[in-house]
Parts: structure tokens; sequence; C-alpha cells
């Protein structure tokens, strides 16, 4: 009886792990990346530059000796379709989950393959939401947090550049435009800085007048202007601001990363301009830049428009370092190994925090300059302190 | 005195350019009773048609033209796609046939062109300023009101003037009566769509104007500024989306001018109650349209 019982019970388990482990030849990974809809912008570059990885890990002999396969379901940037994708894929026998670019899009993936117990990676999600405390122990974002981000760019003006007076305009539009300007006055603060104005602006407004006769109003001229927001309305901004005089330095986050945005200004207005982002497209950044931009231009036939495509080439790269350190694809110890490892990545040097510490992405961010709307890469910074999340 | 001159041309600019985004969609509505999902769609052809001619070595003034020919030519492929099959048949089912003609406007423009924000080229007048009074304004907000001056007063001409405008008015009171006069349908809705798109194609000239970059998703936020413009100014009067263009324009600055920061956050919730408040006094909007029979 209990022989048979025991053999029914390796059965069982046999079957399980077959229908588990569908392909055993394969490392699966799923990417629930929007295509379609407002959240695409941000996610087919990351998706671009996750297939170029992919094509590069399996033309070097694959992960642990097994092919990587990523499928992508598009997540339609509408956060229950995200969530349904990342549990078709699991469903698929995705082993990690590659999660959208931001907090409200990205997360529902994350806890998908967290009631799943395998790791999921948010491509560049920088709202400090994105961690092992409101997401699970297996979660992790490649991009550094709006806590790194603000306090760069704070110390870049105090401690580097000597602006000690701010303006800084807030868009009301999602947690990432809210919580940069938050950090970014902390660490201003912490600094020694004085901020003379902050000011609030309606993502889609396309009319600066009314946040202009504030700041003109004041008498003062701010040593430098912050402005904290999302897709086209930044370069609008900026121009309002140069057209009526305020040539003060303006400094931002990597929705500023666009080269579009870039032309846009010219050689008129795109001057003095700083924001601090993921990574820059050349060999300062990273040695191996060039060769990442050669591959991508080789497998989609044109050289990238964005510099968020390294996003997708980066959360490719550092899972398959992570399986092969881990040893397994089994989510607890790829997660262990995410937080153990250390990682030298296009888009800045990776070192995770425990679980407890919410998996903080310790990671380096990359300051770029526009000047006469051509950017360049200033270097890579790294805050000495941050402001709590 | 400078603050009030700056406060003034902001209104109207911003007020211009509302009441023909408001002007296109309600001369549809009026005759068809029907809102046109993919009216934001029109501005957005707009601006890629700039963004794909900016290449070739045309004049400016040619490519804003070509983009307003585009807007026209889409406004017109509107209602052969979306609207003619289905006119007779029922209210939901065209409601739903523009909504798909919409995504599948913005879709093909993600697909084809990229998710990612494309440049528009802008003449150098689109980016110098005058000091008027002692308020520095940009040029391209006083060639907005001057060009919604101009468009409003041709429209006014059109509709009141000539045979195909007194047709349309005809068309948007009675149409039975209308077609039964002899007034062709099928043209006087044709020249409808044509005429938005005309309207679209030039405001989404001067609204790209100030952002200088078009993707994918840009007609929401004209479509949604035109949908409560006409809200407000009646849905079926043309006088009525001009006043409502120019009112919703005067709230948004005013709110934008005198809220505090902590209120400024809200900002659109305090404009959104003015326009039940004015809804629950007027609802039928500011001005009244035409007492109207069936829907077509």
């Amino acid at each position: 009886m209990r022989k048979t019982s025991k053999l029914l019970l390796a059965a069982g388990l046999a079957l399980a792990s077959s229908t588990a482990f569908a392909d055993d030849e394969k490392i699966v990974i799923g990417g629930a990346l929007s295509m379609t809809g407002i959240q695409a912008p941000l996610d087919t570059p990351g998706y671009n530059g996750a297939q170029v990885a992919v094509k590069f890990l399996n033309d070097n002999g694959g992960v642990l000796g097994k092919q990587v396969e990523f499928i992508n379901i598009d997540g339609k940037s509408d956060p229950v379709t995200v969530g349904n994708v990342a549990v078709e894929l699991i469903d698929k026998g995705a082993q990690v989950i590659v999660a959208p670019c931001d907090f409200d899009f990205g997360s529902p993936a994350s806890r998908e393959a967290q009631s799943a117990d395998i790791v999921g990676i948010s491509t560049c999600a920088s709202d400090p939401l994105y961690s092992s405390w409101s997401l699970g122990d297996k979660q992790f974002t490649l991009s550094m947090w709006n806590t790194t981000m603000g306090a760069t760019a704070a110390d870049f003006a105090v401690k580097e550049k000597g602006w000690k007076t701010a303006y800084v305009v807030t868009d009301q539009f999602i947690a990432y435009t809210k919580s940069l300007s938050k950090y970014f006055v902390e660490q201003f603060k912490a600094d020694g800085g004085e901020i003379l104005l902050e000011d609030t602006y309606t993502n889609g407004d396309n009319n600066f007048s009314a946040q202009l006769a504030r700041l003109q109003a004041l008498g003062k001229k701010p040593d430098v202007i912050f402005v904290s927001s999302y897709g086209q309305d930044i370069g609008m901004i900026i121009r309002a601001l140069r057209e009526v005089g305020y040539d003060a330095p303006v400094l931002g986050g990597d929705a500023y990363d666009d080269p579009a945005m870039h032309e846009t200004l010219g050689e008129k207005f795109g001057n003095d301009v700083y924001f601090v982002t993921h990574t820059w497209m050349g060999p300062e950044a990273h040695p191996d830049m060039p060769k990442f931009i050669e591959l991508y231009t080789a497998m989609h036939g044109k050289a990238p428009d964005t510099s968020f495509v390294s996003t997708g080439w980066d959360t490719i790269m550092l899972i398959a370092e992570a399986i092969k350190a881990a040893g397994s694809t089994d989510g607890a110890a790829v997660a262990k190994a995410l937080e153990d490892g250390q990682f030298k990545l296009l888009t800045g040097e990776l070192d995770y925090g425990t679980a407890e510490e919410g998996h903080v992405p310790n990671k380096a961010a990359a300051v770029i300059e526009l000047k006469g709307g051509k950017p360049s890469f200033v270097g890579w910074r790294k805050p000495e302190s941050l402001p709590k999340p | 005195m400078a603050f009030a001159i700056q406060f003034v041309i902001d209104v109207l600019s911003l007020g211009g350019a509302y009441a023909l985004m408001a002007l296109g969609l309600v001369i549809i509505y009026g005759i068809l009773r029907l809102v046109n999902f993919a009216y934001g769609e029109l501005i957005m052809v707009a601006g890629y048609t700039m963004y794909l001619s900016s290449g070739s070595s045309l004049p400016w003034l040619v490519m804003a033209v070509l983009a307003v020919g585009m807007a026209v030519l889409f406004g017109i492929l509107t209602d052969y796609a979306a609207f003619r099959p289905v006119r007779a048949k029922s209210v939901t089912a065209v409601l739903i046939t523009s909504f798909a003609f919409s995504n599948l406007l913005q879709n093909a423009a993600l697909l084809f062109i990229s998710p990612r924000p494309r440049n528009v080229p802008l003449p150098e007048i689109f980016s110098q300023t005058v000091s008027i009074g002692g308020a520095i304004t940009p040029v391209r907000n006083l060639i907005t009101i001057a060009a919604s001056i101009v468009l409003l007063a041709a429209v006014a001409f059109l509709m009141r003037k000539t045979t195909l405008g007194i047709a349309m008015r005809a068309a948007a009171t009675n149409f039975t009566m209308a077609r039964m006069l002899g007034v062709p349908a099928n043209l006087i809705i044709s020249s409808a769509f044509a005429l938005s798109g005309f309207l679209a194609g030039v405001v989404g000239i001067l609204w790209i104007g100030r952002i200088g970059t078009v993707v994918p998703g840009i007609g929401l936020e004209p479509l949604l500024v035109a949908f409560i413009a006409t809200v407000i100014g009646g849905m079926r009067s043309l006088p009525g989306a001009v006043v409502g263009g120019f009112l919703l324009a005067l709230i948004d600055t005013t709110l934008n001018y005198t809220l505090s920061q902590d209120l400024l956050k809200f900002r659109d919730a305090f404009t959104f109650s003015l326009v039940i408040l004015i809804l629950l006094w007027r609802p039928e909007g500011l001005i009244k349209g035409p007492a109207s029979g069936q829907r077509t």
C-alpha cells in the first residue's frame, strides 16, 4: 500500500514537473510590455533592446547551456491587461517576468510574478513604490529610484555648479512627476539651497503663462529651474521659459531623454538644459555601448532613437547573469542572486539592497547636458546620501 | 497693466484655439447629432503630415497647406469609413465606428511611424516674441488670435451667405425637410466633414506650434476640450461652440492665475464643477441651437 502511494506520489511529481517545466531545453522570459497605448513610447524601446539581448545570448550559447526564449504579450497600457498577460505568460512557462516601465502599469505584472514565486523586473519604473516592500521579495526594478534621480539633480546643482536658488515646477500627471520633484526639493534644501517658488502644472495644458506670470511677480531670477514634467510638455515649458527671457539652467529627470524634444528645442532654446537619466548612448558611458548599438542596428535596421533601448538589453542581461549565478531559474535563488550580485550594466553599476531594504537599486545616474539642441555626456554621478523614500 | 494685457492675450489665444476646435466638432454634431470621436485624429493627421513632409525642401507654408489638406481628406474619409455605411442604422453603431476609426488611425501612426514623439517643422516666427505694453508675448499667440478671428468670420460668412452654408444650416435644423426641398444629403454631410477637417487642420498646426512634436495620442486633449466647450456652449449651436471655447479658456486661465498652489493641483475639479453649475443653470448649454426634429 505504502509502496503504491509512493509510486503514485512519484508519478504525480513527475507529471507536475513535466507540465511546469514543459520545455526543459530553454529558459522562458515573459514580457508584459505595452506595444500600444500611452505606455508604448517607453515600453517599445525596452522591448526592442530586450530582443537584441536575447539574440546575443542565444548566439553565444544561451544561459546555463539553454536557449533563451522571450515571449512578449502586449499589455496595452492597461494595468488590468498587464496583470492578465502576466498570468498567461506564467501559464506558458515563463520563469521570469519583465514588467512595464512604470509603477502604475508595471506593478500588476510584478504582483502576478510574486504570487507565482518567480522574479519580476520592471525595465525602468523609477518610483520608490517599485520595491520589495510593496510588491514582494522577488520583485525588482532595473531603474534607479526617483530618490537617486532627484538627489543627483540636487547635488549636481548645489555642490557641483553652485546654484543656490531654485524654481520648481511639478506636473501633477503621475506618481513619477510628483515624487521626482519631492526628492529634488528635499535634497536641494539638505544641501543648503533655497527654493524660491514651487509651482504646479497640469499635463496637456500646453499653456504655461500663469506660471510665468507668478515667476515674473517674484521679482527674483532663480539660479536653476527644476521642471518635473512628462512627455511633450517638457519641451513646451522650456520654450515658454526661454522665450520670455528666463535663461537660467533647466534641470530635470529621465523624461527629458527624448531626441525629438532636443531637436524641437534646437539651437535657439536647447541650451543650458541638464537632465539625470539612465545612460548615455556612447562609449563614455560603458565600453560595450558601441557594440550594443551595432547589434541593435543590425537587428532592427536602424540605430536606436532613444537611450531607453538599453534598459531592455540590461534587463535581459541582468536576468541572465542572475540565473547563471543562481544555477537555476528558481524564483528564490534568482532573487537571492540579484540581491547578492553587483552588476556593471549599460545603464550604470547596480547593487540591490536586501528585501528588508526594499530592493533599493543602488545605482549610478547619468547626467546629460543639452547644448544647441545636442546632448552631451557630463558623467556618471552617485549621490552620497539619499532622501528617505 | 502688463499683467492685464498678458491675461487678455492668454485668454484670447487659448480661447481662439478652443473655439476653433469646438466649432469643428459642432458642425458635424449639428447635422448628424453624433459626436465624431475621430475628430482628434484629424489634428494628429495634420501633425504627422508636417513631420513626414519635413524631409522635403518645401517651404513651410506649402507644408502647412498640405497638412490642412490631409486633415480635410481624412475628415471626408471619416464620413465614408465610419459614418456613411451605418448612418441610417443606429446611433450606437456610429458611435462605435467613430471610436474604431479613431483607434485605427492612432494605431496606424503607432505602427507605421513610431510611438515616440516626432518633430514638426515650425517657422522662425513661431518662436519669436514681441513686447506689448510691457508684456512679453510669443508671436504664435497673436497668430492664433488672428487666425481664429479670420476663420470664425469666414465660417460665419459661409454659413450665412453661401448656398452651401444655408443648406448646411437647413440640414441642421430639420434634415428630412431639407432633403425634401432638394438639399443633397450626402454632399452636405461630406462638406460638413471637410469643413470640420479644415478647422482641425488649422487648429492642429496652431496647437502643435505650441508643442513642437507630434505623438499618436495628440488628439485626445483637443477632442476633450472641444467636447467640453460644445457642451457648455450648446451642442447644436455654432455661436455656442465659439462662446463655449472662449468661456472654457477664460475659466481655465482665471483658475490658473488665481488658485493657490495647494488648490491648483485640483484645477480640473474646479473647472468641471463650474461646467456642472453652468449646465444646471442652462441644461441645453448657453446658446440654444435651432429647434429640431429627428436625427437622420
